[in-house]
């Protein structure tokens, strides 16, 4: 692996030149990866109810929604019931006087 | 400062680049040796299964080394640590993929070397697109320097550092972390001609600025 002389030197003197994190380094990468790691682990569970719950409420979530916009449009305009103005002109009488019929609308 | 973690925004840490690197280790695996520790074989079996406390095994035994192959990247200890964090992290997630038996070492070093590189990608990017006229100054604390006990260290490591990126990261990982070609090919993405090729151009500056130290009497 080593080309010559020159590099095989130079390798063995920069061999101290590897960093050394501390102790109190150390500590704290393991201290953080071990909470996030088990985060992750604890996750996994919510995640997968979370999974299967999602799509329900935002299933009933979305039935609400239109729901109470039904409502609402319906007390905002409320279909008007017909009176007797509307019944009377969509219909006729026939009055028959002296063997003459006249319809009367 | 901002953190490697912050940075890459929590979820969005290059995972594509991420994908890329654990995908393109899986391969580099079916090269590497049989794990010879029995201890980290047991480990990952059961990290595997769900044991998330069998994790803080593998943690502790490479963090050290991941720490230092990330602050040999970025030149910094509180981003190496970040790496370091995320790059264990990422192992954790992506462990479904690790094929048993395989060394752990080879994998979490080539995690950590590119979360290493998406940084300082990132960085330059974002140094580029920044108005500023004067360059921020110069912070750095003792824990931001290794442990640099003569002056011969400190030459190499200085006419190490004054090399182009890419030059720079392989010789750091070729000469200081003690890494061959084919682990840093690896490691970098980068393909193992290329690893020499770098490797090569470096040593010829190298050799330029420390000549009084190995002499020139190799060619």
């Amino acid at each position: 692996m080593i080309d010559d002389t020159f590099l095989e030197q130079l390798r063995d003197d920069a061999r101290q030149l590897q960093y050394e994190p501390d102790d109190v380094m150390t500590t704290r990468i393991a201290a953080r990866v071990r909470a996030r790691v088990s985060e992750e682990a604890a996750g996994g569970v919510a995640q997968l109810l979370a999974r299967w719950f999602r799509p329900v409420v935002v299933s009933l979530a979305a039935l609400s929604l239109a729901a109470v916009v039904g409502v609402g449009w319906l007390e905002l305009y409320p279909e008007p019931a017909p009176g007797l103005d509307a019944v009377s002109s969509s219909q006729t009488v026939d009055v028959s006087v002296g063997g003459d019929v006249f319809s009367v609308e | 400062m901002m953190s490697a973690t912050s940075m890459f925004g929590g979820a969005s840490i290059g995972s594509l680049a991420l994908d890329r690197s654990v995908f393109t280790a899986e391969r580099a695996q079916t090269r590497s040796a049989t794990n010879e520790d029995p201890i980290e074989a047991r480990a990952i079996t059961a990290v595997k299964a769900g044991d998330a406390g069998s994790y803080g095994y593998l943690v502790s035994k490479y963090t050290k080394r991941v720490v230092s192959i990330a602050w040999g990247i970025v030149r910094n200890a509180a981003d190496a640590e970040d790496l370091a964090q995320e790059a264990f992290v990422k192992a954790y997630e992506n462990i479904a993929r690790f094929k048993s038996g395989e060394p752990f070492g080879p994998w979490i070093y080539r995690i950590v070397t590119n979360l290493g590189l998406d940084l300082i990608k990132h960085r330059k990017r974002f140094r580029h697109e920044e108005i500023t006229d004067a360059a921020p100054a110069e912070r750095r604390d003792r824990a931001d320097l290794p442990a640099i006990t003569n002056e011969l260290a400190a030459r190499i490591d200085r006419a190490i550092q004054s090399l182009p990126e890419m030059q720079r990261i392989v010789a750091r990982l070729y000469l200081v972390e003690q890494f061959g070609h084919t682990e840093i090919a690896a490691m970098t993405n980068l393909t193992e001609g290329t690893v020499r090729s770098h490797l090569s151009l470096a040593r010829g500056k190298l050799k330029e600025k420390l000549a009084d130290l190995h002499g020139g009497n190799n060619d």
